[in-house]
């Protein structure tokens, strides 16, 4: 190794090793978690929702129809072994979610609220609004209750949904 | 930007040519606004005419509109500063001093509750009565007999603009319709063109900084939660559809804290002085914080002069006032809102926090000539 190479490896190692390179790095990709009393423990990607079946709604607010796009809460549940459908009955129907952002921000909905076969409350994971991304407040992702009256649930900057099944 | 046609005032054109009459009704008005940005909601006994608004407009800065002749509304609410004035507490035409702040005008139209602290005030038609003929205080002070309608009726350009205004009233120069036309001219003071609403509505990533975009997130995430009292499309809580059956909040932000039976300074009780309700004390309306930058002095009675002290008071999650009769420490005040808890934030968050509030200044309609003063030359008023 030649002495000019030398010093630019020496540089370059101490570049790797400053904040600013650490700033650099790519931000973790944004993912949305479901889990708790789950049979599979998911972490799914921002991205990865765009690949799953597709839900669009419309809210009132402030006199304007706005429409959110993603996926089903249920849809999420469902793939995450949550019982949905003919199998939630008994115990489980003492099921609830709770639905977290990123600053703390909590929510909480019956399992049966969000189960498609159960009612028909469309709650959604939204990734779009009008068509286009979220904006950084609001998202990558959002919950959307579109038949709430009052938009107190609609979790903000959506991070995780837990699923607490009640026991005696 | 689109321009929305009232379409009530369409179809009444419509009529009146499809019949073969001369159509009585005024020119449609266009809202100019976004897409995506709603109109507001109109009282039907009151429609929106670009005739009324610019009759309005002109009773709105004309001092004959007071007893004395010194003042008129923009005298108290100028364009310049959303209209406001810049002072703690308003001046009336008699010189007497107000005990709260002139409130922006900006965005009236969607306001579901009027003035700082009267849940039940809803009509700007009603509401005009109070500055016009109120005497405690005396604001405008006209005389409740009317003489001072004789003054418009003698100027021909007055009759003309009536006459425009009201084309089926045989004598339109009346109190009533002075009051209908100042309202629509407040109601076409729309704030909808600033950098956030480029941002937001044209999607114009480079409309504001990336500092006011860490402000935005902040403004509506934990600790801070701003958006709880100014959320919505006009940033405050009062204004915008609100939910069905949903009354108006009023808050309590723990400015105040005195001794004895009420907890804010005398006769400047908030809600109570309307409802009675011990829990009212203190309570106040969130104002809109469009065009918040250019607003200051802040709260009901000016008492908080910067956005940086608006700041200060709410991350202490109240203030406090050491010595003098309105000494007390806020943030203990029993009626004071959940929603202001406190909160540390570093100073470049402070930042942040304040460019997003700086982004919501809407320059065009400061300088918009449909808005400005038509006495002077270099804003005439349209050719008649």
């Amino acid at each position: 190794m030649t002495r000019r190479y030398a010093l630019r490896a020496t540089l370059l190692l101490f570049l790797a090793a400053t904040p600013l390179a650490a700033g650099l790095a790519q931000a973790p990709e944004p993912t949305v978690t479901v889990a708790g009393d789950v049979a599979t423990p998911l972490t799914i990607k921002v991205d990865e929702l765009k690949t799953f079946p597709r839900t669009t709604v419309e809210v009132q607010e402030d006199g304007r129809t706005l429409r959110y796009e993603g996926v089903l809460v249920g849809e999420l549940l469902g793939r995450a072994g949550v019982p949905l459908g003919s199998a939630l009955r008994g115990d489980a129907v003492a099921t609830y979610i709770v639905a977290s952002a990123s600053d703390g921000y909590r929510a909480l909905f019956s399992l049966a609220e969000v189960d498609p076969a159960f009612t028909r409350n469309d709650i959604i994971v939204a990734d779009t609004i009008d068509g286009k991304p979220l904006f950084a407040y609001q998202g990558p992702v959002r919950l959307v209750a579109p038949k709430d009256a009052r938009g107190a649930r609609g979790v903000r900057m959506l991070q995780r949904i837990d699923v607490v099944r009640l026991k005696k | 930007m689109r321009r929305i046609a009232w379409a009530g005032a369409v179809a009444l054109l419509w009529v009146g040519v499809a019949s073969g009459t001369r159509p009585s009704a005024a020119p449609a008005y266009e809202w100019v606004l976004p897409a995506g940005f709603p109109p507001p909601d109109v009282p039907a006994d009151n429609p929106m005419s670009e005739a009324k608004v610019t009759l309005g407009r002109h009773l709105f800065y004309d001092t004959r509109l007071s007893g004395n002749g010194v003042q008129s509304c923009a005298s108290c609410h100028q364009q310049a500063r959303a209209f406001t004035d810049g002072r703690a507490r308003a001046i009336g035409s008699t010189g007497e001093q107000h005990l709260r702040g002139s409130m922006s005008l900006v965005n009236v139209a969607y306001a579901r509750v009027l003035t700082w602290a009267n849940p039940s005030a809803a009509r700007l038609e009603d509401q005009a009565l109070v500055p016009m003929f109120g005497a405690h205080p005396i604001e405008l002070g006209l005389d409740r007999a009317d003489g001072w309608l004789r003054r418009l009726r003698e100027g021909t350009r007055y009759r003309a603009l009536f006459a425009d205004a009201y084309p089926r009233d045989p004598e339109p120069v009346t109190r009533d319709n002075v009051v209908r036309a100042v309202a629509t001219f407040e109601r076409a003071i729309v704030s909808a063109q600033s950098p956030y609403d480029r941002y937001h509505f044209d999607r114009d990533e480079t409309a504001i900084s990336e500092s006011a975009k860490r402000g935005e997130i902040l403004f509506h995430s934990r600790p801070l939660s701003c958006f709880t009292c100014h959320g919505g499309l006009h940033f405050s809580g009062a204004m915008g559809s609100g939910p069905p059956g949903m009354m108006v909040q009023l808050h309590n932000t723990g400015l105040y804290n005195l001794a004895g039976r009420f907890s804010y300074p005398p006769n400047n009780l908030g809600a109570y002085e309307v409802t009675r309700r011990p829990e009212d004390v203190g309570r106040f309306k969130a104002p809109t914080l469009r065009n918040i930058a250019v607003t200051a002095p802040y709260m009901h009675d000016g008492s908080v002069a910067t956005l940086e002290d608006v700041l200060d008071h709410y991350a202490a999650g109240g203030r406090t006032i050491e010595d003098g009769p309105h000494r007390g420490i806020g943030r203990n005040n029993p009626n004071k809102a959940d929603a202001v808890r406190g909160f540390t934030l570093a100073r470049a968050q402070r930042d942040d926090l304040i460019a997003f509030l700086q982004s919501l200044t809407d320059d065009q309609l400061l300088r918009d000539p449909r808005f400005a003063d038509p006495f002077q030359s270099h804003h005439p008023a349209p050719r008649r």
